[in-house]
């Protein structure tokens, strides 16, 4: 008999990202869920716990008027970067404190074209922070990508290969944005951003929808062939002397993020060494969040990024394959959608049954992990 | 042409004007702008602190497309400008640099100094502070 205070993923649907301007983040969302309760064989009125979230593509829980006004609790999760894990948190611990023994678990956005939109009062900054063209999430990620670089001499090519690797992944996946691969060269000669990260290593403001049915421990071997167990979640926030988006000031230093904290918990809960990850998710907005998260996360020592990557040790065939679906990179970064479609892709790889390119030898250790403003982390191990 | 600063806040009142930060009484943490709470303690009295006038850059960057609003343009327009962090020490400050690219790299000595940010409806010069390369600074 399992546990009932473990928690499974036993269903999982997604709507493309990319853009289409035929539909709403609600259409997306609601697609999403139902192909996730048809994954998983279960009708809308068994979900018996519910949390979604949405950045700026409305309120989540009124997608029940579409798909059935059962009374389930159903909790609004805005969390940025953090949305989609935070609503996996919301569920599972639910499910966990005996509230359900299944839940649903939703994440969508449609955003503008162009870099995101940002209030300084809503951060707690002065209007002149954002008037003097210092307030860009860009710029943060190129200030701390150049800094990275610089301490532990890893080169600009280095970008490129991340940046590479995520359009070759994407380029096989059906339900990722950027399809086309590119070479290295490509990426460096194209428009410069915010050096050192050019244009294609950034990723762009999109849209989509991923949607997870969780079930407890004595549910969920009855409704799913190949459950992935939830092995643990850690959602951290950051602490004195972390380097943040949108700092007009920082401590000097060392700089320690959240996502090591948050990684750290997460390995310590599942019991297993980041050695073992056999398939990884990263937070990728642009190249250079993705190489300083490989270390941050613990999946390779502080400068090793660049011999790893070089030597295809993060392509799907190597030792520790990295956003396997294409990441942020490829897929656009809806912030509502982005976290769950991380789930979604390690769960389809653990279940042998990847849409895009499946990591050979039968993945039974997964990892996700996403980093957002101001100082967020969520780090998730996922096991069969 | 009338100039103003564009926060008082964030300056003191010297001629020329130096930053303000804060600094905690019990840990000695600075922050900038002033704040009146600890983020690093809780513990301390946070009191008026001016930042240092020199430091070194510690990583940069190029803003190369226009922001989007609030962002405001100075009076020419949008051109791709230098921004990154000065190490003073007792604490790194984000700022403009007025540096030019053939110059900038970490560790480049520079000073504080005021450039214009974009101007306001009559016309005056609102200014932000900025840091330029110190010649002096290399020794």
């Amino acid at each position: 008999m399992r546990r009932t205070d473990e928690v499974y993923v036993v269903g999982c649907g997604m709507h493309p990202f990319g853009r289409d301007e035929s539909v709403t983040g609600m259409d997306m969302a609601e697609r999403a869920i139902r192909e996730a309760l048809a994954d998983a064989g279960v009708a809308w009125e068994d979900i018996g716990y519910a949390a979604g979230g949405s950045d700026v593509s409305g309120k989540p829980d009124t997608l029940v008027g579409r798909l059935g006004l059962t009374g389930v609790p159903f909790v609004n999760v805005q969390n940025g970067c953090a949305t989609g894990a935070s609503t996996v948190l919301a569920v599972a611990n639910a499910l966990r404190a005996g509230e359900a023994s299944l839940g649903m678990a939703v994440g969508f956005d449609k955003h503008e074209r162009g870099a995101f939109h940002v209030s300084a009062a809503r951060y707690g900054l002065g209007d002149w922070y954002a008037e003097t063209g210092m307030m860009l999430t860009t710029q943060f990620f190129a200030l701390k990508t150049r800094r990275y670089l610089y301490e532990h001499g890893i080169s600009e090519r280095a970008l490129a290969m991340v940046a590479a690797r995520a359009f070759r992944n994407g380029s096989h996946h059906p339900l990722a944005w950027r399809r086309k691969p590119l070479t290295e060269q490509e990426i460096l000669d194209s428009a410069e951003v915010s050096p050192p990260l050019t244009q294609y290593m950034f990723c762009s403001p999109g849209q989509g929808a991923a949607a997870l049915v969780l079930a407890r421990g004595d549910r969920a071997f009855d409704l799913c062939e190949r459950p992935v167990k939830l092995a643990s979640l850690a959602f951290r926030t950051r602490r004195f002397g972390s380097f943040e988006v949108f700092s007009p000031w920082l401590p000097p230093g060392p700089h320690r993020s959240p996502s090591v904290d948050a990684a750290e918990a997460a390995f310590r809960a599942a019991g297993v060494r980041p050695a073992d990850v056999q398939v990884a998710q990263l937070q990728d907005t642009d190249s250079g969040s993705e190489l300083i998260h490989l270390a941050e996360t613990g999946l390779c020592g502080h400068g090793e990024q660049e011999e790893l990557l070089s030597a295809g040790e993060t392509d799907p065939t190597g030792r520790t394959p990295v956003n396997t679906d294409g990441g942020c990179l490829a897929g656009g970064e809806p912030v509502g959608a982005s976290g769950l479609r991380q789930f979604h892709e390690v769960v389809r790889q653990l279940q042998g049954r990847a849409p895009g390119v499946q990591v050979p030898g039968a993945p039974r250790v997964g990892f996700t992990h996403v980093y957002g403003a101001p100082g967020i982390s969520a780090c998730s191990v996922l096991t069969v | 042409m009338t100039t103003r600063l564009i926060d008082e806040v964030l300056f003191d009142d010297g001629d020329p004007p130096r930053l303000a930060g804060a600094r905690c009484s019990a840990c000695t943490t600075v922050v900038f702008p002033r704040q009146d709470s600890c983020p690093k303690c809780s513990n301390g009295a946070m009191s008026q602190h001016v930042l240092p006038v020199s430091g070194r850059v510690w990583s940069w960057t190029l803003q190369a497309f226009a922001p989007k609003p609030p962002y405001r343009p100075p009076s020419g327009g949008h051109r791709p400008y230098h921004v990154g962090y000065v190490d003073l020490g007792e604490v790194l400050v984000e700022a403009l640099l007025a540096v030019p690219r053939a110059e900038i790299r970490i560790g480049l000595p520079v000073r504080l100094t005021t450039v214009p940010a974009y101007q306001d409806e009559d016309g005056t010069e609102v200014v932000t502070f900025a840091f330029r390369p110190d010649l002096d600074g290399e020794r």
